[in-house]
């Protein structure tokens, strides 16, 4: 088998796990939709619609009440980076260590070989319920749709695409979700043990 | 430039070909850092331009999440405050939105349809950033943004 034989080989346990649900348990969002949030969220992009920080204007608009921006809803549904209780995030100074573990790290896949970096590639929904100010957010289930290993400018690793719902607190779908995610190896790093 | 929040589109105006007013985002180390913190993406690799270049990237850049956000301030001052969204197709990011670059997102009216008492419109939306090579070029999309209009009568 050849070196780029070998590295492809490493992916084909995940492609033959397509159609699997990896979600094995929800995931909580950290935080209870609030309008400070909103407001925070907003803040960046610069985006002043009212929808977002006037209760009058959104329900005049058909809302019950501020609604939070379509594209928060994965912001929303991030978990706890840390707890009281939790083992320390931060145990060391080094300029660019990193934190002992992160929420939107993607979850470690048992069939997946390990890799050092990741990456958004796309992203499409399905919005179906509104957010609003005093909801809660759960992920739940993580469907692999297609795993396919390629070498690009960055590293080498696998483009894969997954498939999971946001839920609220009555169990209503407010967005279904489907992300790509390139998971690789940078050229100049070693993959890890 | 200022909306004027009182103005609402309808369905029935709605044409073809129409295009969505631009909407830049300049994007600095701070901006970067401010967004990262309000959306809770905190990978390094949108706030910390050694780490980003560590993973392959030529600088730290912009992360999913305000990249989404920015299509939906575009659709959203295009619509107006009794527009709905319905869903997001095909934004794929197919390079870096890096700091120092601008970001712009513009957008046509690809198609209108109804569903029951629904007035759906389909929107074609592309960002374009500043490009060593060209003088700006499409890094995510072109995808689809569905919204419903509110209808006449």
């Amino acid at each position: 088998m050849t070196v780029d034989e070998d590295w492809k080989a490493a992916w084909k346990p995940l492609q033959e796990a397509v159609g699997r649900d990896f979600g094995d348990e929800a995931v909580v969002g950290a935080d209870q939709v609030e309008a400070g949030l909103i407001r925070r969220y907003c803040e960046p992009l610069e985006f002043g619609c009212p929808l977002h920080f006037d209760d009058d204007a959104a329900r005049a608009a058909g809302y019950e009440g501020i609604v939070a921006p379509v594209s928060s809803v994965l912001m929303f549904s991030i978990p706890a980076m840390w707890n009281p209780g939790d083992d320390p995030l931060f145990t060391t100074a080094g300029r660019d260590d990193q934190p002992a573990r992160s929420p939107i790290k993607p979850p470690t896949i048992d069939v997946a070989p390990p890799t050092t970096g990741y990456f958004a590639t796309d992203i499409e929904f399905d919005f179906l319920t509104d957010l609003l100010v005093g909801d809660t957010l759960t992920r739940v289930g993580n469907v692999l749709l297609s795993c396919e290993p390629k070498e690009t400018r960055v590293g080498r690793g696998a483009f894969t695409k997954w498939q999971w719902e946001m839920q609220n607190q009555r169990g209503e779908v407010v967005a279904r979700v489907r992300t790509g995610l390139y998971l690789y190896n940078a050229h100049d790093s070693e993959a890890p043990a | 430039m200022t909306i004027d929040w009182s103005q609402q589109r309808y369905w029935d105006e709605v044409a073809e070909g129409d295009e969505l007013p631009p909407v830049e985002f300049p994007l600095t180390v701070y901006r970067l850092v401010v967004a990262s913190g309000s959306n809770r993406d905190f990978n390094a690799i949108h706030h910390n331009s050694e780490f980003a270049r560590a993973s392959g990237a030529p600088e730290m850049y912009a992360n999913t999440t305000f990249l989404l956000g920015m299509w939906e301030r575009a659709v959203r001052e295009y619509i107006g405050l009794r527009g709905r969204f319905v869903g997001i197709k095909g934004f794929r990011m197919s390079s870096f939105n890096v700091v120092g670059e601008t970001v712009t997102v513009k957008g046509r009216v690809a198609g209108k349809r109804e569903d029951g008492p629904l007035g759906l419109v389909d929107l074609e939306v592309w960002s374009e950033h500043d490009d060593e090579l060209t003088a700006s070029s499409v890094s995510v999309g072109p995808g689809t943004v569905t919204v419903s209009l509110p209808r006449r009568g």
